[in-house]
């Protein structure tokens, strides 16, 4: 550990934090939140933004997502929870409650030191398997079973496997930062995790988790440091089964197994033409919505069409109401919420906060594309809903948490503007 | 940690490139794939969707939002010449289910028990129905009244025990209904489960038929419960239009009538067709293709048709099955061809007239048989010769040789440009489906022999519809008219959408030449040789023939298969009908069109043109057999009855023992003949007295008369009753018992002379 002292005798301390692995006392010694002197300082020039700020672009767009989502969750459920309910207003109410719950937990995760979650990740990651085998020996009605009842609401355990698993790369990046070339530090661990995770998610059956615990555990690796020839074989390989599967004419059969996956506007038998109605009805009221859309609230395919309207395929009301204008726009702020949550996050002061910020806000961008080529249907149609539209209320109180996680790190970030 | 270090120390390049550094490149490569492959994907398939797919798609999504409400048009009405209803459509309903309201298994199984019962239906398709996750599944379609109050009691039922609401819909529908059955139902045609019209004129003019659907866009009709929102935008249904026929049902069901009775006497294997047309407009007045089948039931065959199938392999039924019904749908009078044999003459004696190369002083030798190059000769039905004739004796004597001889005088290039001339050659565009074309030699290009045996209708082939258009040229002045069966069509307020004018194609031969046909047709029924045809009272023009079936496996009890028709029409000085009877393979006693054709011709006719109020002129001969109708003379005195009944030129019997006539026979109006036997009854023991019938077929008009009379029968006298007449056909059947009085109808045929 030479090496280490006498650069950090010369290195600007934040150079030292990206490069090092920050143990408990270390983050301690150092004071993670920076020097009280400096902290009152900051409070007198600016409560966001700066210093022991949270990021305030990032929580405004937080903020204005959640409002156009829930608006439009308003008006796509309008119709269906009068029928399912006898109330247009049932899935409104709930969710806006959801929606209070989630912003009590994003204002307090974003004052919690993140860095305290280093020591439990493998924990969490546990707690994860945990709920995933709970879930299984559960009774269920129709032989899905995803949902674990908790009185108030369900919680999905793929959404926790979601945040256990780029919680656990987080913490397994920065702490072996500089052994992630080895396959053994990165690929084995990547493929136990994923593997035994797909494993459980298959029983479920949720192969759209297992989809995006997959491309979580790319993406967690890739940016750990993992070698991209591991990569590069992988990425091969998925390929080369692809078009295997093509050229055998497997992928066409995949697909029509696939829930009819790219047939919606075909008909070939009356089961298939069943099977695809959501898909189908997802596409007309795309189709409908054409440049600028019917109009806030005059969604036509809401009416009984597009079955629950206000879940997986809300964005396809979205669409009709607002056009693909508006929906270019909502796409727009979505990746602007990207853009800047990477971003604060590569400023984070280590390596730990930099790779849970990169994940979390990745894990987003690729939900909100996931699920417009679900609804588009360009992918299977596999339930993956879309981040802060979507009806539900496990998962709104965990992204509106894995938010407050974010700015937690923001805060952390913005002592480098100083 | 080490080896880091010591790059970094050896190189500035992989300095460059430490952890934080390639944190950051692989973090915008990230992003890059995010933002820009993914986004970018997902903006591109989004405007792809709206910008270039929108429109079919969104026409697609009116479309299912539309078809789920559609207000079902109510098709039009197929009424006759006079207005009555040959079709139309009832209210019926349609059920249909929206299963996604289902709440539990129990609500699934509580409607698919009730709906199966009501409907009798089976339980399983409908509990399967009910597992759909859809809004609109039909459970069936043209429910009636009765069922509907059913449902509708059900659907309540099912709100109160079950909580189970939105689920069944009653939505309207129309079911057709053709009031007369089987009435020219070759020519109406029937419509399939969507009411689209399949065969005849439901087929042909099904877009005037058929309406335009009405819509309802709401969410509230997608599923059926009340709807709190303003969403709904309706189009009315727009009815289909009514349609007219030429067709005069009473003429119609004339023709069917005697049809019907030509195919039992003559044991008839491959049905019958008749064409009634009206001559100078070429309007159809009734074609009849018997048997034909009931509209209202149109997937039932004959008896004989299954029997038929069931004595087939049990894997070949389904395909004679589907090849019966499709032959019992045929109208056979557009469909199918056939050679027109002598009928035919009447074209080539009116082209050899036409061209000049014929008078009345041309002679024409019949040795029994002509040869013509190197053939075989051919034979004349009379194979011992016409020997020398004129050319009207040659037309009266259908002799063939004399035929080939007027042929040979016009020409071959000119009789193939009178066949074209008379429309063989072109469909005759009737408003009819499935119309087929004539089969000539290619071009009119034929040897001495085809030609000498076409010039009497022989080796080629043409449609009955064909046939009588060419006759009505000959008989109206020589105009080819266009024959249709539609005169006008109304939309559902009665306005007139379309009307029909006649359409006159050409004139293909002079006035002079039709007149002379007239004659020279009439002389041929009336007087010559041959009465084949001959109706009394009317100048009837026609013509017999007997053409052989060349090619097909022999049916019929004969050493060939025949053809039997008949064409003709009347008044010949003055034509307006012209009727073509026409019966494919008789297999009975005889197969000469004389025989077979023209009997049911002349029952026909001698119906037909009294109600087409053409007025008959009697002969002195005929009038002795003209029907009276008889008075009313019940509640008479006896004495006051006898006088009434003699000044009405009737002879009277008394039976009973009472002062008034407390009943009659034959009864007020009865048709009988003129100095007929009224029986007056004037107690009712005297009533119980019967009369077993005699024969009375087989004789001549004033035969039967006297034995009539001779038993105290009446006679109704129908068809020939000049002195050739013979009778073939008696109303009530020898034996039978019957009053004293009683009518008995006998239908006379001209002398069965063979001379086709």
């Amino acid at each position: 550990m030479a090496p280490y002292k006498k650069m950090m005798l010369k290195a600007d301390i934040n150079k030292i934090y990206d490069d090092e692995y920050y143990s408990e006392q270390k983050i301690k010694d150092e004071k993670f939140f920076v020097r009280p002197s400096r902290q009152r300082k900051m409070k007198k020039t600016k409560w966001f933004s700066l210093g022991m700020g949270i990021d305030l672009p990032f929580c405004i767009i937080i903020l204005v997502l959640l409002t156009i989502g829930t608006i439009m969750m308003f008006s796509a459920s309008y119709a269906y929870s009068y029928y399912k309910n006898g109330d247009s207003y049932f899935y409104l109410l709930r969710q806006l409650m959801f929606v209070g719950l989630g912003l009590l937990g994003m204002a307090a995760l974003s004052v919690f030191n993140y860095n305290k979650l280093h020591r439990i990740a493998p924990i969490i990651l546990g707690i994860a398997y945990l709920c995933l085998m709970i879930v299984l020996i559960l009774p269920s009605s129709d032989g899905v079973k995803r949902w674990i009842p908790l009185g108030l609401f369900n919680i999905q355990p793929s959404e926790i496997a979601k945040f256990g698993i780029i919680l656990f790369f987080a913490h397994w990046g920065s702490k072996y930062y500089n052994k992630m070339q080895f396959a053994r530090y990165s690929v084995i661990p990547g493929i136990a995790i994923f593997g035994s995770t797909a494993l459980l998610l298959f029983l479920e059956p949720h192969y759209s988790g297992i989809v995006i615990i997959g491309m979580l555990t790319v993406l967690m690796l890739y940016i750990g440091g993992m070698k991209t020839k591991y990569l590069a074989v992988g990425l091969v390989a998925l390929v080369g089964i692809v078009l295997l599967l093509a050229i055998t004419g497997g992928l066409s059969y995949a697909m029509s197994r696939m829930d009819g996956w790219g047939q919606a506007l075909e008909y070939t038998t009356e089961d298939m033409w069943q099977t695809t109605w959501q898909t189908r009805n997802s596409l007309y009221a795309i189709g409908s919505g054409g440049l600028w859309g019917l109009g806030l609230g005059q969604s036509r395919q809401k009416y009984l069409y597009l079955p629950e309207p206000q879940n997986d395929f809300i964005f396809a009301i979205v669409v009709e109401e607002l056009g693909l204008i508006g929906a270019a726009m909502i796409l727009l702020i979505f990746a602007l919420l990207v853009w800047r949550g990477i971003t604060l996050s590569l400023r984070a002061k280590d390596k730990f906060g930099k790779l849970l910020g990169i994940g979390l806000t990745s894990q987003i961008g690729i939900q909100v594309v996931l699920n417009i080529l679900v609804i588009t249907d360009w992918l299977p149609n596999t339930g993956i809903s879309l981040p802060f539209f979507s009806y539900g209320g496990s998962s709104l109180i965990m992204l509106l948490a894995q938010m407050g996680i974010v700015l937690s790190i923001s805060r952390t970030a913005n002592i480098e503007r100083q | 940690m080490e080896k880091s270090n010591k790059s970094m120390n050896n190189s500035r390049k992989y300095a460059a490139k430490g952890p934080n550094q390639r944190l950051r490149q692989r973090t915008a490569i990230l992003i890059l794939l995010i933002l820009i492959m993914g986004f970018g994907a997902a903006i591109l398939r989004l405007s792809y969707l709206t910008l270039v797919q929108g429109k079919s798609l969104q026409e697609s999504a009116v479309d299912q939002q539309l078809a789920d409400t559609t207000i079902s048009a109510k098709r039009g009405s197929i009424y006759d010449k006079n207005g009555k209803v040959l079709a139309e459509s009832a209210s019926v309903w349609q059920v249909v289910m929206a299963p996604v309201n289902f709440e539990n298994d129990e609500q699934r199984k509580a409607v698919a028990e009730g709906l199966s019962e009501i409907l009798d239906l089976e339980y399983e398709d409908v509990y399967e129905k009910t597992q759909q996750k859809s809004y609109y599944v039909i459970v069936k379609r043209k429910v009636e009244a009765e069922a509907r109050e059913k449902i509708l009691k059900f659907i309540d039922k099912l709100s109160e025990d079950y909580d189970c609401d939105g689920v069944i819909n009653l939505l309207d529908d129309y079911k057709r209904y053709y009031p007369q059955n089987d009435l020219a139902s070759c020519v109406i045609g029937f419509t399939g489960s969507d009411d689209q019209g399949l065969e005849g004129v439901e087929y042909q003019y099904d877009k005037y038929l058929a309406g335009t659907p009405g819509r309802i866009i709401t969410a509230h009709n997608a599923r059926g419960t009340d709807m709190p929102f303003q969403y709904e935008q309706n189009v009315d249904s727009e009815d289909g239009n009514n349609i007219y026929l030429t067709i005069d049902s009473t003429v119609q069901s004339i023709c069917e009538k005697y049809m019907k009775q030509g195919i039992i006497e003559n044991n008839v294997l491959n049905r019958g067709v008749c064409i009634a047309m009206d001559v100078n407009t070429g309007a159809i007045l009734a074609m009849v293709t018997v048997d034909g089948y009931n509209l209202n039931d149109p997937y039932t065959l004959s008896a004989k048709d299954k029997q038929k199938i069931s004595s087939q392999p049990k894997d070949k039924r389904a395909e004679a099955e589907s090849a019966a019904l499709s032959a019992m749908w045929r109208n056979k009078a557009i469909t199918d061809t056939y050679m027109p044999g002598s009928v035919f003459k009447m074209c080539t004696a009116s082209m050899a007239l036409e061209e000049g190369v014929v008078d009345d002083t041309t002679r024409f030798y019949c040795s029994g048989s002509m040869k013509i190059a190197d053939a075989k000769p051919i034979h004349c039905h009379n194979t011992a010769g016409h020997n020398s004739q004129s050319f009207v004796r040659a037309i009266c004597n259908s002799c063939n040789p004399a035929f080939i001889q007027i042929g040979q005088l016009v020409g071959k290039d000119k009789f193939y440009q009178y066949y074209q001339g008379f429309g063989f050659s072109d469909k005759t565009g009737i408003d009819l489906p499935g119309e087929a074309e004539d089969t000539f030699w290619k071009d009119g290009k034929m040897n001495d022999v085809d030609f000498a045996v076409a010039s009497f209708g022989q080796n080629f082939s043409i449609t009955p519809i064909q046939m009588i258009t060419a006759s009505a040229a000959v008989a109206n002045g020589g105009y080819v008219l266009q024959p249709y069966v539609v005169s006008k069509i109304t939309d559902s307020k009665g306005n007139v959408v379309k009307s029909v004018e006649k359409k006159v194609k050409r004139q293909v031969i002079s006035k002079e030449t039709s007149d002379k046909m007239n004659e020279i047709l009439a002389y041929n029924t009336a007087t010559a040789g041959t009465t084949a045809g001959y109706v009394a009272g009317y100048k009837v023009a026609g013509k017999t023939g007997t053409s052989e079936k060349i090619g097909s496996k022999v049916q019929s009890s004969f050493s060939e298969d025949y053809i039997a028709s008949f064409c003709g029409y009347a008044p010949a000085d003055d034509p307006q009908i012209a009727m073509l009877v026409f019966f494919d393979t008789p297999s009975g006693d005889a197969y000469y069109g004389s025989q077979v054709s023209a009997p049911v011709f002349i029952n026909i006719m001698t119906e037909v043109l009294p109600y087409l109020e053409i007025k008959a002129e009697y002969t002195e001969n005929e009038l002795e057999y003209v029907d009276s109708s008889a008075g009313d003379y019940v509640g008479l005195t006896v004495s006051e009855a006898k006088q009434a009944a003699e000044s009405d030129g009737f002879t009277t019997t008394v039976k009973g023992e009472g002062d008034k006539v407390i009943s009659q026979i034959p009864s007020v109006s009865s048709k009988i003949q003129t100095g007929g036997n009224i029986v007056l009854y004037t107690d009712d023991t005297s009533k119980s007295e019967t009369i077993i019938v005699p024969n009375l077929v087989g004789y001549t008009p004033s035969e039967v008369n006297s034995v009539a009379s001779a038993y105290g029968l009446n006679v109704s006298f129908m068809g020939a009753t000049n002195a050739q007449g013979i009778s073939t056909n008696q109303g009530i059947s020898e034996g039978t018992s019957v009053s004293p009085g009683t009518v008995i109808t006998v239908s006379f045929a001209s002398s069965t002379t063979i001379n086709d």
